[in-house]
């Protein structure tokens, strides 16, 4: 290899390099354009058409709104109870995050700065969980549920959601543990701070990076569950919004302007967290992911 | 600090993870095991049956044909969205804005419900008010449309550009992290031996980050044996079960023939069987790695 190119004269390599580089860079900056229209199209799509009328949105699917009907999204939210499902989802995720944040990181305090016996069957234990597809635990969990009287509360989601998000959280946030300097607790216990002083304030503002990954991954997986809430819920007072916007479009089903309006409401949420916190969102994607 | 209180805290502080998670994972994996073994309507007593179940599992025509789809999209993971996403990778590596742009575009879907997705592309694909049969009239293609989801011998391979459309950001963005933790010094010396362009990517940088595309191949094995959402929202499995998954028939023989002993027998299958997937994929590529 590197004799055929000491063989070129630099210079005309260069220019005859520059011509076919532009001609390169034109289809690929068209190539990608296109791919990227593409990609962002069924969203944009499902955003012009929620301020159709249904006449329109069959008619002229491409064309945008002649009039923007607002009262598309109004209507939703009070006709189909959005604003209930709205709430009981923001309840679901905000008990779940909170549930899961604090006992992983505690967890992961114990598994990233202590020594004692068993510690790798527990890491396996949670190991384990990443491998097992989550839907095979469906009917079994329902049967618990049943038995338990949870089923048709608020506690049937918490609870799997938190159980399910438990080995991705102890992951990231072990990792993130192990690699933080002894010295920062032990200065504190010379100090005179107890355990649970040590882990509250010092450990959990410490580990705020890996938090907010855990947060945004489990946040999004909490939000946008619809197998868990189809299954253990059946109340329409208690539906998430997935759940709900899946209902409401079967009960619904030529209302296409509130169905469609239903559906922006619920992916606003996430495409605001997504564009406020992009970065994270993919790094914490992809450390969840790799990890499982 | 004395030993006791240690321990105390090291048992407290993994005591809330381990019951959970042991409570709503890994009990009703063992349960749904056991389950298998009776004959139950979810109301009632449970009759054993010994391996009836299983039995019945083995021979029955709509599991192979489940376990079929959900190799189908096994494979159109692994050999639409990894090389998909690997090129996009190799086009969109660097950071100037329109890749970036590019990237965050690509990437969107993946922050969205499956329920969302589904109904999305459930409108793309309807047959009378659907845009793409709206598309392929208007460019003079009627003969094209087709009856997407509806049609038992095309239903299956309509559900794939959904599937890859949600997914393909994240190996994206695996690909690119794996990119950029090649040192810079790998780039110095291709340079000087004269190694540019696509003999670069293909006998340096694929082989760097091989271990990262058995990481994704793996994800797409176990991705795909988890999917449920989205086809439950699009077809329900049918027409004719056709689009039958495992993790859908599991649903449909548990909650809609309320065969709850069969249900968990098709749960417990499905864990076997992606372990199994799993575990064959992880050896197939190691021996390859090592040879190569």
């Amino acid at each position: 290899m590197s004799n055929t190119a000491a063989a070129y004269s630099p210079a005309a390599s260069h220019k005859a390099g520059r011509s076919g580089r532009k001609w390169r860079g034109a289809i690929f900056w068209t190539g990608l354009t296109v791919y990227g229209v593409l990609t962002l199209y069924p969203l944009f799509w499902l955003f012009i058409s929620a301020f159709k009328t249904n006449m329109e949105f069959i008619n002229r699917p491409f064309s945008l709104p002649e009039t923007w009907q607002f009262e598309n999204f109004t209507r939703a939210w009070t006709s189909s109870h959005m604003g209930r499902a709205f709430g009981n989802s923001v309840i679901v995720s905000l008990t779940s995050l909170a549930l899961t944040l604090f006992i992983s990181a505690l967890a992961s305090f114990v598994l990233a700065r202590f020594r004692f016996r068993f510690k790798a069957w527990i890491m396996g234990f949670f190991v384990v969980g990443m491998l097992i597809p989550i839907h095979s635990t469906l009917v079994p969990l329902f049967i618990l549920m049943k038995q338990l009287s949870l089923l048709n509360t608020y506690w049937a989601l918490i609870l799997p959601y938190v159980a399910f998000a438990l080995p991705t959280a102890i992951f990231v946030l072990t990792a993130y543990l192990a690699s933080i300097p002894k010295e920062m607790e032990e200065a504190a216990f010379i100090d005179g701070t107890g355990l649970w002083g040590v882990f509250l304030r010092i450990m959990l503002p410490i580990s705020l990076p890996a938090l907010s990954t855990v947060t945004i991954l489990s946040f999004l997986h909490f939000w946008n569950d619809f197998s868990f809430a189809l299954v253990f819920i059946s109340k329409s007072s208690l539906k998430t919004l997935p759940l709900s916007i899946a209902t409401f479009a079967d009960g619904y089903q030529t209302d296409y302007s509130l169905t469609l309006a239903a559906m922006s409401i619920a992916v606003i949420p996430t495409i605001v967290v997504y564009l406020l916190f992009q970065e994270q969102v993919m790094k914490g994607m992809t450390a969840g992911a790799v990890k499982g | 600090m004395n030993t006791l209180r240690i321990r105390r805290f090291i048992v407290l502080g993994l005591l809330p993870s381990v019951v959970i998670y042991a409570l709503f994972v890994f009990v009703p994996v063992i349960w749904s095991a056991y389950y298998g073994f009776f004959n139950w309507k979810g109301i009632g007593a449970a009759k054993f049956i010994g391996f009836d179940n299983y039995v019945e599992v083995f021979k029955d025509p709509i599991f192979w044909r489940a376990l079929k789809n959900n190799i189908i999209f096994v494979l159109a993971s692994v050999l639409g969205q990894v090389p998909l996403a690997l090129i996009l990778a190799i086009l969109l590596h660097k950071n100037s804005l329109l890749q970036r742009f590019l990237r965050s575009a690509v990437f969107m879907p993946m922050v969205l419900s499956a329920v969302v997705i589904g109904m999305i592309w459930q409108y793309i694909y309807h047959p009378q008010i659907g845009i793409l049969n709206f598309l392929l009239d208007r460019l003079g293609l009627a003969s094209w449309k087709l009856q997407w989801l509806s049609d038992s011998k095309i239903a299956i391979f309509s559900l794939i550009p959904p599937l890859i459309w949600s997914f393909v950001g994240l190996y994206l963005i695996i690909f690119i992290s794996a990119f950029q933790n090649i040192p810079g010094d790998i780039h110095d010396a291709a340079k000087i031996d004269g190694a540019t362009g696509a003999r670069k990517m293909v006998s340096i940088i694929l082989p760097m980050i091989w271990s990262t595309v058995q990481v994704a191949i793996v994800l797409c094995i176990s991705g795909s044996l988890k999917s449920f959402d989205l086809v439950y929202i699009m077809t329900k499995g049918g027409p004719a079960h056709s689009t039958e998954l495992l993790a859908t028939y599991m649903y449909n023989s548990t909650f809609t023939s309320y065969r709850y002993g069969y249900g968990s027998a098709i749960s417990t299958s499905i864990i076997a069987i992606s372990l199994l997937f799993i575990g064959v994929s992880q050896w197939l590529m190691s021996r390859k790695t090592k040879t190569a």
